[in-house]
């Protein structure tokens, strides 16, 4: 199975009532399995661009493709159904189980009850939660980072070929933060899964990106992999974001990746 | 206290009577109620003038509508059936909507983005979790509808009514009493009744 | 689903709103007026058409004789007890007619002929409409007879009902008949209250008809028509044609009893019902059983 490419040209969302615009001719496309972060600050387009993806929010020009396939022409739902979606406030379903919670999308599918309870065991190994201890639990005895955990297995189980996450870990706090990270790259290294994940936390970024594209006000400043932000910086916002030039935060920066990475051999 | 000793069988059957009326009518109700409350808890502007709506019409006295309803609808069980129906609209759209609107938007906005169609966002994330607010109102519906029903007895309907206004008329307050009393215990036994499936429905299902 | 299900009941339910009958289609609806008396005879009526093996719905304590007509009309009740008197005046707007037999032939053949409706036969019990007083303030102002009220009105307070006041036999015919009554003060009162405020001093005379329980329990006077105003008002089962010539034993049944409903008989359960606080259904009961 081969992870999802997907290309936007000129994707742009306008605000309603307004001559401003959410996003504005956003370009470029990723693919392969890469981890894609979309960095910058509230309210510069980032959360409407992911969800223009699964058509949660609609274009209003441009177009946006995933595998070649418009997302504006395809049924709403099945696209969904093939696009993982995590978001901040997890929305684990309060009165399902855990299981259930993550069984949702293969139940959707119609898959039969042995393989799903299968898959729901497999994916609480993935995410590092004990299947015989939570497979029952309730969402309201889980702990914040139990809980986005269960998130993610709930959006990959059913083995999409991309994934949509939308500020996910900025909820727990920050060693909770660190392990889920951590454990991010793990899974999104075993999947073979494009992912777009949101955030406004420079350092997660990162951490987190084999690219970064970095967005102000609607529109793409920049769009690299992260050492190339430090040494070339293409304007004055992103020099300043990530302190191009300041060697001590350079090291920082580039050394909290590696810490994540290097803790895994 | 006497009339109900020397008649247990006769007020049983009016209680039963008055049961049914209710039941008949709360079943009705709810299914104009549901699809009105849905409609009103997916638009926002216009849920206030739905629910305030319905809220000026519970606010008729229910003679009045009743008398009206006498002119088109004739005596007996229609009219006092169709001003259940109508008077319990209230109550219960007002409690689909809170019962709706007030599901997580996180999880409807997860159920979205994960590939739930609409009908089935409702059907498996909000109607379950919106249950426990709709049997309340239910509940509520119910003892009030139980309290108006026994205007029926004034356009020849059925139901303990019939025991109150004969009562009056007969002025033999034993009848009005054991009518009142009748009355409130049907009240206190339904609502003990959907109290408990209240709670039944907020436990979680399956256990640890 | 939960919704189909539920408007299938809806529609079910909704059934006898179309029919515009109760629960039971196949019963006999037998209304009443909301008055002591009316409630009684009805409950004979019924109770002696489920005793033959029909089945019975009530729609009794109807406001008015308007109602009940509109009613019987509409097909919302198939019989109640009306008097010939009342049906007289009070629907045909004729003169009253003191002579039971005429009174009885006018309304019997108007009202087959304009409402569709029969009149059985009917009772030898005689309800006319009264004006009754207390033994006291009948010794005090010298009251007797109708003429003697008509010209002492001036100092006399009315406790009475509404449909007195505006139906034509009531205040307004007497008015025109005897002249005089121009009453000093008239309350109006529910039906069952009236005799309370003549009891309590609160009035001096009180509109009556002549089988009300309270008159032979109270011992209260019952002051002479002396110059035959008022008219005949005998008992009678009025009954939609439509379903007498589809159950003809209605009309056996409900005859069998009606001759046996007497002046005595009517006040007595009165009484029992007024007074000593029992059932109507009991007091038919009763009743029946002697019969």
């Amino acid at each position: 199975m081969n992870p999802s490419t997907i290309r936007f040209e000129r994707a742009t969302v306008r605000y309603p009532g307004s001559n401003r615009n959410a996003i504005e001719e956003i370009s470029f496309e990723c693919g392969g399995g890469e981890l894609v972060v979309l960095l910058g600050p509230s309210g510069c387009g980032k959360s409407t661009l992911l969800r223009a993806v699964n058509r949660l929010v609609p274009l209003d020009d441009g177009h946006i493709f995933v595998d070649d396939n418009n997302v504006s022409d395809v049924d709403a739902v099945e696209l969904r159904r093939g696009i993982g979606y995590v978001i901040q406030a997890v929305g684990l379903f309060a009165h399902m189980t855990v299981a259930q919670n993550i069984a949702i999308v293969p139940t959707l599918l119609g898959w039969d009850r042995r393989t799903i309870a299968a898959r729901v065991d497999e994916l609480l190994d993935l995410v590092g939660l004990d299947p015989a201890t939570y497979r029952n639990r309730h969402p309201r005895q889980l702990s914040g980072g139990e809980a986005q955990r269960i998130g993610v297995a709930r959006a990959i189980a059913a083995r999409p070929r991309a994934l949509l996450m939308d500020e996910p870990f900025g909820a727990v706090d920050a060693i909770v933060r660190t392990a889920l990270q951590r454990e991010l790259i793990r899974i999104v290294g075993e999947l073979k899964t494009t992912t777009l994940f949101v955030t406004h936390d420079v350092d997660e970024a990162f951490r987190l990106a084999d690219r970064i594209v970095v967005l102000r006000g609607g529109r793409i400043e920049q769009i690299a992999v992260p050492e190339e932000l430090f040494e070339r910086p293409e304007t004055g916002y992103v020099r300043d974001l990530v302190h191009a030039g300041d060697d001590v935060y350079r090291r920082y920066f580039l050394h909290g990746r590696e810490l994540l990475r290097g803790r895994l051999q | 206290m006497s009339y109900l000793a020397a008649h247990p069988l006769r007020v049983a059957g009016l209680a039963a009577d008055h049961l049914e009326l209710v039941a008949l009518a709360l079943i009705a109700a709810l299914a104009l109620a549901l699809p009105l409350g849905l409609f009103a808890a997916r638009r926002a502007r216009l849920a206030p003038w739905v629910l305030g709506t319905l809220g000026a019409i519970y606010t008729i006295p229910s003679l009045a509508l009743l008398a009206v309803l006498v002119r088109w609808l004739g005596l007996g069980f229609a009219p006092i059936f169709v001003a259940l129906v109508v008077y319990a609209q209230f109550m219960l759209a007002r409690n689909v909507v809170a019962g709706i609107t007030g599901v997580d938007p996180a999880q409807v906005d997860a159920a979205r983005g994960l590939g739930m169609s609409p009908s089935q966002i409702l059907m498996r994330v909000e109607f379950p979790q919106a249950l426990p607010v709709l049997i309340g109102g239910v509940r509520i519906a119910a003892i009030a509808m139980i309290a108006i029903a026994t205007l029926g007895g004034y356009v020849g309907g059925v139901g303990l009514g019939v025991l109150i206004f004969n009562g009056l008329t007969l002025h033999q307050s034993q009848m009005i009493v054991a009518g009142s009393l009748a009355a409130s215990l049907l009240a206190i036994a339904v609502d003990a009744v959907l109290r408990l499936a209240e709670r039944l429905t907020r436990e979680p299902a399956g256990g640890r | 689903m939960n919704f189909t299900r539920a408007r299938a009941l809806e529609l079910i339910a909704a059934a006898p709103l179309l029919g515009g009958c109760a629960f039971d289609p196949s019963a006999v609806r037998v209304g009443s007026k909301n008055f002591t008396e009316s409630f009684v005879i009805a409950e004979i009526y019924a109770q002696a058409l489920e005793r033959a093996g029909m089945r019975v719905e009530r729609l009794f304590n109807l406001g008015s004789t308007q109602i009940a007509i509109a009613a019987m009309q509409r097909g919302n009740i198939d019989c109640y007890p009306e008097y010939t008197g009342t049906a007289l005046i009070d629907v045909l707007h004729l003169a009253p007619i003191s002579d039971p037999r005429k009174a009885y032939a006018v309304v019997a053949g108007l009202f087959a002929q304009h409402y569709g409706i029969v009149w059985l036969n009917p009772s030898p019990m005689n309800d006319s409409q009264a004006l009754a007083t207390t033994r006291a303030v009948a010794a005090s102002k010298h009251l007797a007879t109708l003429s003697d009220v008509a010209r002492a009105a001036p100092h006399l307070r009315l406790a009475t009902i509404q449909e007195f006041l505006a139906r034509p036999d009531g205040l307004p015919g007497l008015q025109r008949f005897y002249g005089g009554f121009a009453f000093r003060e008239i309350r109006t009162y529910d039906i069952a209250l009236k005799y309370r405020a003549l009891l309590e001093g609160k009035a001096d005379i009180a509109s009556a008809f002549s089988t009300d329980g309270a008159i032979a329990i109270d011992q209260l006077v019952i002051l002479r028509d002396d110059r035959h105003f008022w008219s005949a008002y005998n008992v009678a089962p009025v009954v939609r044609k439509a379903i007498l010539d589809a159950r003809p034993q209605i009309a056996r049944v409900l005859n069998a009893i009606s001759s046996a409903i007497t002046d005595r008989a009517a006040q007595t359960m009165n009484a029992a019902v007024e007074n000593a606080q029992q059932d109507p259904a009991d007091v038919a009961a009763t009743f029946l059983r002697r019969e």
